[in-house]
């Protein structure tokens, strides 16, 4: 949760006041079948508010789902809530304020019929064209169109702008994937099996209307859900049981990607990663001139670098937006507030923010330029720039160094390593930035006693706050007993009783470290590892090699009086595939004058 | 979903009555607020008892559904049956609340006794 007295630079009272209510008597829900340029039929859900006159015209917003549009709701629950009340956003607010809203199951899933080879696959992306096009012909409709969503909806945002149809205005894409091998699938090429494995599970049941999926992944849903909505018009089921048949050709992506270990891997269906990836269409993008209010959060996954990446390489109208909440925003994650029970802004406040942006962007030139706002984390306040890296930002190296130690100052010793026998019971747990994907609090607890089972590194107490923005990138020197393995660096701060609270991770399959001279497909940060076949270098045992890799992005201040610790692991069992898949290699790690290994901090220096 | 879980206890307890008939073995389900479509099928009843009010056992009871007036009609064989709902009905609406709020707060401990719809 931000601070709520963070005011200054908060993008959510950026975006302006909240304005009067439209419209006062709540909404009305109905459903149809829109049916795509190939028959195929997209169940949809509309929101209008109550009292819309015929002559009355409304922007609409479009969500586009593949968790259920609507769900059939359990008794009591649906005698007295609505179809819809479990998606997001809630209706009642953007129907208050003068939208209509059309909740979309995509092709293949839900009450919707067709199948899906891949998720975003280029059907799935051409229906939201004719979901448009069904939208602005509709007698409430002034010919506008918004779409946002969260994580998946979110990312379908963002693909369903490449359409490039001239009735849409804006696209939010929250807490979304630009590159989905190293934001989701491998980040730094380690196999995130756990969450495709989940994910894929969920989508299975999902796409079967099994709601017993939800008992152990979102109980409360489950407790809530039947099943999805059916169409009002389909009174004999005849058209649902119909698309669930259609759903069984589905395919998912932990059947596809588990025996992956490339970017250029080919799938089983002749596709590659990238064809499920933002970034090969900057340019398409850039053309649609599409403004953009892209928001996430520091602790999520690799989607916190989508927000870097967009930023710094898309030229469209852009608000860019980094807090320090979960997966979707439904819980608090600054790791240094363990209290905080709620996310500020409140769902109620954020969504009218959205708003607000969308009224914006649909009055012509009102969203120009790009600003990326921020929450540093310890130092609680909003920050704003219009570059990335932010003014000021400069490396600061940290060495690993004798007795543990990280230091400021150049190693001395001609000879010296640690050596870290890969300890396999290794885990950051299943609420961490990884497991939020689910939709999970974040919650990595002190470390304290985790660290005991890592290879650690901790500085002397600061003698001055120190804030770091940006990420921070490693450099290790080290040997293996074996020709692969993996490395979990993370970036912890020490109170002064010991405390150790996480910051951020990074993590590079050791067999991906070449450092590429080729031009990265997209600008980075950090070094470019191409995690292409042909680039694989397994290790020689016990020949010296470097690893340099980035952190996922962070901006946190460490108080004057705490130490930085690097803590590494070779594995994280509750999230990562196992690398390698037997044995357990020892790792040696250089920590001398010739083979110094270090971090670089991106230190913001205090204007003076 | 958060936000109306703290209404959702009374909009619960205002939307449904019940009225408990000794003589006839009889528990009437009386829901206030119009329900678009049908109010429920019979085994949805016996349902929402064993998830949300911790029924374990087989009761047998009839369940008659008059979807035009909104009621549940339910029929017991014996009077410690009756009583037995009788005392679910009680505290099925705070029930209902309190497990959405520890499911949502992360606490799962009453999940496992749920059983699998």
């Amino acid at each position: 949760m931000t601070d709520p007295n963070a005011i200054e630079n908060n993008p959510f009272q950026e975006l302006g006041e909240i304005p009067e209510k439209k419209y006062h008597d709540g909404y009305k829900i109905s459903s149809t079948y829109i049916p795509m340029r190939d028959r195929i039929k997209i169940a949809t859900t509309i929101c209008l508010p109550k009292g819309l006159s015929s002559s009355e015209k409304l922007p609409t917003l479009l969500v586009q789902t593949r968790y259920w549009r609507a769900m059939e709701l359990r008794i009591p629950f649906r005698w007295i809530l609505d179809d819809v009340i479990s998606s997001t956003p809630n209706p009642e607010i953007y129907t208050s304020r003068g939208y209509a809203i059309v909740y979309t199951d995509v092709r293949g899933t839900g009450a919707s019929e067709g199948t899906r080879p891949h998720p975003w696959y280029i059907d799935e992306i051409k229906d939201g064209a004719d979901v448009v096009d069904w939208i602005i012909s509709q007698p409430w409709s002034d010919g506008n169109v918004v779409s946002n969503g969260i994580s998946y909806p979110g990312i379908c945002s963002e693909f369903f702008a490449l359409n490039n149809h001239p009735a849409v205005k804006a696209i939010m894409p929250g807490h979304a994937m630009w590159d989905a091998y190293i934001d989701l699938a491998f980040p730094g090429g380690c196999y995130d099996w756990k969450f495709m494995e989940i994910w894929s599970f969920l989508g299975k049941n999902l796409d079967k209307n099994n709601p017993k999926v939800f008992k152990q992944l979102l109980p409360a849903v489950w407790l809530i859900a039947k099943g999805v909505k059916p169409v009002d018009s389909d009174k004999d089921l005849k058209i649902l049981i119909g698309a669930l048949n259609q759903h069984k050709s589905n395919r998912y992506v932990y059947e596809m990607t588990l025996d992956k270990n490339y970017r250029d891997d080919p799938l089983p269906d002749g596709t590659k990663i990238i064809d499920t990836c933002i970034y090969p269409h900057k340019e398409e993008l850039e053309k649609t001139r599409v403004p953009i209010l892209a928001w996430c959060s520091w602790l999520d996954s690799g989607y916190v670098d989508v927000i870097i990446h967009r930023f710094a390489n898309l030229d469209n109208p852009q608000i860019a937006i980094l807090g320090d909440w979960n997966h979707g925003a439904g819980y608090p994650a600054n790791q240094f507030f363990p209290e905080r029970v709620k996310v500020t802004p409140s769902p109620r406040e954020r969504i009218n923010a959205w708003i607000n942006f969308f009224d914006k962007s649909m009055k012509g030139n009102s969203i120009q330029g790009k600003t990326l706002y921020y929450y540093t984390m310890v130092e609680e306040k909003w920050k704003k720039t219009i570059i990335w890296p932010p003014k000021g930002q400069t490396m600061q190296r940290w060495y690993l160094s004798e007795n543990n130690s990280l230091s400021r100052t150049l190693p001395r010793i001609e000879s010296g390593a640690d050596s870290y026998k890969i300890n396999f019971r290794a885990t950051t747990g299943r609420n961490n930035r990884w497991w939020t994907l689910l939709g999970l609090p974040i919650i990595y607890e002190n470390r304290i006693k985790m660290d005991e089972k890592l290879l650690t590194y901790t500085s002397a107490p600061l003698e001055e706050d120190l804030e770091i923005t940006g990420h921070c990138i490693v450099s290790i020197y080290f040997s293996s007993t074996h020709e692969d393995n993996a490395v979990y660096v993370y970036l912890e701060d020490i109170d002064e009783k010991g405390n150790v609270t996480y910051i951020t991770d990074g993590q590079l399959r050791v067999i991906h470290r070449k450092i590429s001279t080729d031009k990265p497909p997209y600008k980075i940060f950090i070094p470019y590892h191409t995690y292409n076949e042909e680039d694989a270098q397994p290790l020689t045992p016990g020949e010296i090699a470097e690893l340099k890799f980035g952190l996922h992005a962070t901006s946190v201040v460490i108080r004057k009086n705490h130490r930085i610790r690097i803590a590494i692991a070779g594995h994280d069992k509750d999230t990562f595939y196992r690398y390698p898949s037997k044995g357990t290699p020892t790792i040696k790690i250089e920590i001398n004058e010739k083979f110094a290994s270090y971090i670089d901090l991106p230190i913001i220096k205090k204007e003076i | 979903m958060e936000e109306i879980i703290p209404s959702l206890r009374n909009m619960l307890k205002q939307a449904i009555e019940y009225k408990v008939d000794e003589n006839n073995l009889k528990i009437t389900l009386i829901v206030k607020k119009e329900v678009k479509g049908p109010l429920a099928e019979p085994d949805e009843v016996i349902t929402m008892f064993q998830m949300l009010g911790g029924l374990k056992e087989e009761i047998p009871m009839e369940i008659n559904i008059d979807n035009k007036a909104q009621k549940i009609n339910i029929k017991f064989q014996t009077k410690e049956d009756l009583n037995k709902i009788r005392a679910i009905i009680n505290t099925i609406w705070d029930n209902t609340v309190d497990l959405l709020e520890e499911f949502i707060a992360g606490d799962l401990t009453r999940l496992k006794d749920i059983p699998d719809y």
